[in-house]
């Protein structure tokens, strides 16, 4: 568990732990800028080591991510077989939208 | 520990404290000596009061001989009966004998005790006598003889001429040495007494002194005894106002220089410490200036590179006001990765190209020019916008790149009123058609650098008369904590319904929309149809 502070001084807190299929559930709480986002980037660097690997972001806890954040999750889709993203907020759904992106950061149901 | 030199006020603490401390320990030296003097005089006083009082225990038995043996004509034998209780161990004389006076060769007429030494000095005892004759006193001879030292008293009537004199011997200890009982009041003293008024060791009586001169600290008084007197002089064998008194001193200096040492010390830890502080401050202002000085000077260099990195001019066409807005960031020296381009294409139309790399500061900012150069050139080569994203696309997917740009390219018809869009993952511009203002709808591809897919799909709108098109980066719309719709809605809310002029419109919306939170660069460009 890392915790990494943002711009408005509000911490990301980063948990990431394996499901029964593999697949890596990496849990993003707090918010998430530009302030942080590099910090998350460096902290996720052991995680696109497979290139096989699938990567579930819950993002069910995250308030805030802007679209310094959307970079650090499209820099692992880039290296890492598929991304997908749990109960995004409205907000960070409708920027994935109005970005073109809902195939690059699948969102579950 | 290091030895360091010592801080200034800790050596002034130091000085300061031993000073005082030495002029404690002076003063309270000054005091006791003073004190002891004092106690020494005292003692020297009661002592030869004492002496005086003892001298009428010799004087009074012998004068009352002398008037005896004046009125009895000198009769030998109630002389011995009145001096017998005076004469013997333990008593005042160890010898008494009458003698009569005036004689040639002066000898005893009658005896009690000893046998009187002066007897057996026939020299001495003419000089005394004949000294004695005149006197009105009791007389006291020199010491005599030195196997049994002795001292010698007569007492004559006055006045009488050649009549008796009484004359008495008491024995001195042959060493002179006698101590003063350890239980008196003086028994913190040492004494000499002397026989006169000198202090010759001739004329030494008794002492309870082994050594002479008599050294230290002394006092001498004199006794008056018949024609002669006692000289008395007294010395403390050790401290008279006790042993706490005599150390008082030496317990002061050694308390003042320990206190002197502590506060010396802790003053020079305080003032290390002070001198630290004010070097902390003295080095914090200064790297905040410094910082202060650099944020200013990066923050000049980001902007001017920016500047330089957006396009000088606008293209002017006729029937096609363009306008175009770039607000760096209020905070943050980074250069933003926001860029657009304005191009003709030919006689008919321009070229909008708008786009926003990720990232901040000078790598962005490159990452930007590469690829806005880029675009204009393949621009040249064909200018429908899929194949200018196509193209854009191959090229940052040809080589390692850890970034990502949205793109926004739209391809103006001026007298055709019409406008091919394609778009990498950058949000659709808003176009305003007088109170009626919507976002161009077309289906929005990934940003470059995403999918390694290059394939665009280009939407054809349509635009009617007047028509203006405003193309923008996240920085005009997205706000903290609110979903993308607010700040779209907010904007399509301040571009329409106004008959502002285009470039009176993007100054606005700068203004208005980019400066609410401002975290972010923003760049607007607007285009206008004159017909």
């Amino acid at each position: 568990m890392a915790e990494l502070e943002g711009e408005a001084g509000e911490n990301v807190v980063v948990e990431t732990r394996a499901d029964q299929t593999g697949a890596r559930i990496v849990s993003l709480s707090g918010e998430l800028d530009s302030a942080n986002a590099d910090a998350l980037d460096a902290s996720l660097a052991p995680l696109t080591q497979e290139r096989s690997a699938e990567v579930i972001f819950d993002l069910s806890g995250l308030r805030f991510m802007d679209s310094a954040g959307i970079a650090v999750l499209l820099g692992v889709a880039a290296k890492v077989n598929a991304v997908r993203l749990r109960d995004p907020s409205p907000a960070v759904r409708r920027v994935i939208e109005l970005t073109g992106l809902s195939d690059v950061l699948r969102i579950e149901s | 520990m290091t030895l360091e030199r010592p801080s200034r006020p800790g050596v002034i603490a130091l000085i300061l404290g031993l000073v005082v401390t030495a002029a404690l320990t002076v003063t309270a030296l000054a005091l006791y000596d003073r004190n002891e003097t004092r106690l020494l005089k005292l003692s020297a006083l009661e002592l030869s009061s004492l002496l005086s009082a003892a001298v009428p225990t010799v004087q009074t038995p012998l004068v009352s001989a002398a008037e005896l043996a004046d009125a009895t004509g000198g009769n030998a034998q109630k002389f011995r009966a009145f001096m017998a209780p005076y004469v013997g161990a333990g008593r005042q004389f160890q010898s008494a004998s009458l003698w009569r006076l005036g004689d040639a060769r002066p000898s005893p007429t009658a005896v009690v005790g000893a046998a009187p030494v002066l007897a057996s000095l026939p020299q001495q005892a003419q000089q005394f006598f004949t000294h004695a004759k005149g006197s009105s006193q009791l007389s006291v001879t020199g010491i005599l003889g030195s196997k049994t030292p002795a001292l010698g008293y007569l007492y004559a009537i006055p006045g009488v001429g050649d009549g008796y004199g009484a004359y008495a011997e008491g024995l001195l200890p042959r060493n002179r040495r006698s101590r003063i009982a350890s239980g008196s009041g003086f028994s913190d003293l040492n004494y000499a007494l002397y026989l006169g008024r000198s202090r010759s060791h001739a004329e030494l009586l008794l002492t309870s002194l082994r050594h002479f001169p008599v050294s230290g600290r002394q006092v001498s008084e004199v006794v008056p005894f018949g024609d002669s007197a006692f000289t008395l002089v007294v010395t403390p064998r050790e401290s008279l106002g006790g042993a706490f008194f005599h150390s008082l001193p030496w317990i002061i200096a050694g308390v003042g220089v320990l206190l002197t040492l502590a506060a010396a010390l802790i003053t020079d830890r305080l003032a290390r410490r002070r001198a630290h502080a004010e070097q902390l401050a003295v080095d914090l202002d200064r790297v905040a200036t410094e910082n202060q000085r650099m944020y200013t000077q990066q923050r000049g260099i980001a902007q001017t590179l920016q500047h330089a990195l957006l396009p000088d001019a606008l293209p002017a066409l006729e029937g096609l006001s363009v306008s175009a807005r770039y607000v760096p960031a209020a905070s943050g020296i980074d250069v933003g990765g926001d860029w657009y381009d304005v191009v003709e294409t030919d006689d008919n139309g321009v070229l909008l190209l708008i786009g926003d790399v990720s990232g901040h500061g000078l790598r962005a900012a490159t990452t930007m020019a590469s690829l806005r150069h880029a675009a204009l050139a393949y621009a040249v080569q064909d200018s429908a916008p899929a194949t200018v994203l196509a193209k854009l696309s191959d090229f940052v997917n040809s080589g390692e790149h850890d970034y990502f740009a949205t793109v926004l390219c739209a391809l103006i018809d001026v007298p055709r009123h019409t406008v091919t869009v394609a778009s990498a993952g950058h949000m659709a511009p808003l176009l305003i058609d007088g109170d009626d203002g919507r976002y161009v709808e077309f289906h929005v591809d990934a940003p470059i650098g995403v999918a390694s897919q290059s394939r665009y799909r280009e939407a054809l709108v349509t635009v009617p008369p007047n028509a203006t098109l405003v193309a923008f980066t996240d920085g005009l719309v997205e706000r903290r904590g609110e979903v993308l719709d607010v700040g779209l809605e907010r904007l399509r809310e301040a571009a329409t319904g106004t008959d502002l002029e285009l470039d009176e419109l993007l100054s606005r919306l700068a203004r208005e929309l980019a400066s609410a939170e401002h975290h972010d660069d923003t760049a607007i460009v607007g285009i206008q149809w004159q017909n």
